[in-house]
């Protein structure tokens, strides 16, 4: 039958196939980030098994994500803060240090950073708990119990990474200064006190960053838990964990890609 | 009894989708009432299992219809089908167990999602049933470090858990862990006195040799569909 179509239909179908194939993915994000904030704006949706679901992923994440965040926040600040201070006062430019230090490490670098972390500690280990519960056959039998697991497992988990994205973007950004402060501190190339350093800082920022920033840590949490859980949920008899998780880690490095560089020229 | 004349389960004519369900696409039908059993011997328990979940809801149809406690799963709001599905108690073999959790939530997951029932009631009484089904209490441990007897001991205090109004037992007792069966059969009787409908699937139909209290149906599902059996005393 296919054969009788004339080329450009032929064409058309590939091309229409290829787009939808392509699209299906981030339409499946749009569609339930939606069912998402649906679902939570309902005070029935917030049921014991739910909160107990959201309550450990917060824990998880940002609990067991604090270490790595710390760890890299103090690594930072001690190899990009500290040199640019440094640098910058050797090149006469110390009065752009502030400014530099706002829109380089809190407004681009936090964000990506922590997604990075939040993605290898959180959201890769809900992709495979969520993949095997799919191949396994364990959410149908969830299903068979009348517990929906996109409220029970795909909502808690996508609210609490974001919050947890946020937090830790927000203890991120001040161990990373306060590290830089330090070191510089030690070797008297800055002689200020921590808070009017930190003062400076946040004077730097413009208004539209306090808006910018919270809205990426947000929306790349919120969106990296969302591609990572549907990753999982997502999987076919014949995916296997090697199949899915580089599946999942492209796909979440993509949205933490994305929403920062989105926002970072919307919200600039 | 309860005097409730409405069915709990009925399927007319209901023809499964094969592709979503694996059933063979015949229309099925039954009747079954408040506090009636149904024992279904079927020796391939993936379609014991395709059978309960059409049963529950979860397989569209082509045609016909499937009603639970008289409401139509394919014209209820998704909401309500998902309450409705709490109401119901099942043992299953296939995916029965989620290891992402202790045995205990295992089994009290259902009832805390559907029910404002205090936590501390529901881990009593889980408890008391866990006891009466041989268990030393509420098992703690993931279900898959459990003994394969002790994991059929914890799905049937799951079934019972919260006087559900139908129950859907696939394999419930099997000849390895007949030692539950007097429990079970106790525990049957008092959710049959209730008024819950029961359907019992078994590969091994000799296990109800005894069972001939009064409202059972004994049927085979086989590919032809649900097919009365004879009672064999």
């Amino acid at each position: 039958m296919r054969e009788e179509l004339p080329f450009y239909r032929r064409f058309l179908h590939r091309l229409g196939g290829l787009t939808r194939r392509q699209l299906r993915f981030t339409l499946m994000l749009v569609g339930a980030s939606w069912g998402v904030v649906r679902e939570a704006s309902r005070p029935t949706s917030w049921r014991r098994t739910v909160i107990y679901e959201f309550k450990s992923t917060l824990r998880q994440s940002a609990g067991g994500g604090l270490f790595s965040t710390l760890f890299t926040a103090a690594l930072t600040g001690f190899g990009i803060v500290a040199q640019a201070i440094y640098w910058l006062g050797i090149a006469g430019m110390a009065d752009t240090t502030d400014s530099l230090l706002a829109t380089v490490l809190v407004r681009e670098i936090a964000p990506v950073l922590v997604g990075i972390i939040l993605l290898g500690r959180s959201a890769m280990l809900s992709l495979t708990q969520l993949g095997q519960l799919t191949i396994g056959g364990e959410l149908r039998a969830l299903q068979a119990q009348g517990i929906d697991p996109f409220l029970t497992l795909v909502m808690p988990r996508a609210l609490a990474t974001m919050l947890a994205s946020f937090t830790l973007g927000v203890v991120f950004s001040v161990i990373a200064l306060s590290v830089g402060y330090g070191v510089c501190r030690l070797h008297a190339i800055i002689t200020m006190p921590l808070w009017t350093f930190l003062y400076d800082i946040v004077g730097a920022m413009k208004p539209i960053d306090y808006i910018g920033i919270p809205l990426k840590l947000v929306l790349s949490g919120f969106l990296l838990s969302l591609a990572t859980q549907l990753t999982g949920l997502d999987a076919t008899r014949s995916d296997t964990l090697a199949t899915l998780l580089p599946r999942g880690f492209a796909r979440g490095i993509m949205v933490i890609m994305i929403v920062n560089v989105v926002l970072g020229v919307a919200v600039a | 009894m309860s005097d409730d004349l409405s069915a709990v389960l009925e399927l007319r004519e209901a023809l499964p989708v094969f592709e979503e369900s694996g059933l063979a696409s015949i229309p099925y039908s039954l009747r079954l009432m408040p506090g009636d059993c149904l024992l279904i011997a079927c020796r391939d328990p993936l379609r014991a299992t395709r059978f309960a979940d059409l049963c529950s809801g979860l397989t569209p149809l082509v045609s016909g219809h499937a009603l639970c406690l008289g409401l139509d799963w394919e014209k209820l709001a998704e909401t309500r089908a998902w309450a409705l599905r709490g109401r119901i108690g099942r043992v299953m073999q296939q995916g029965a167990w989620i290891d992402l959790f202790g045995t205990d939530l295992n089994i009290l997951v259902q009832q805390l999602h559907h029910t404002r029932t205090p936590t501390q009631d529901l881990v009593d009484e889980a408890t008391a049933l866990a006891r009466r089904f041989g268990l030393p209490g509420l098992p703690s441990l993931a279900p898959g470090r459990l003994s394969k007897a002790d994991r059929a001991k914890a799905a049937c205090v799951r079934a019972f858990l919260g006087e559900p109004r139908l129950l859907l037992l696939e394999d419930p007792v099997e000849q390895e862990n007949a030692d539950m069966m007097t429990a079970f059969l106790a525990e049957l009787t008092a959710a049959r006195e209730r008024g819950c409908g029961v359907i019992w699937f078994s590969r091994e139909p000799e296990l109800w040799h005894g069972y001939n209290a009064m409202g059972t149906q004994r049927f085979r599902l086989l590919d032809e569909g649900l097919m009365p059996m004879k009672q064999v005393v």
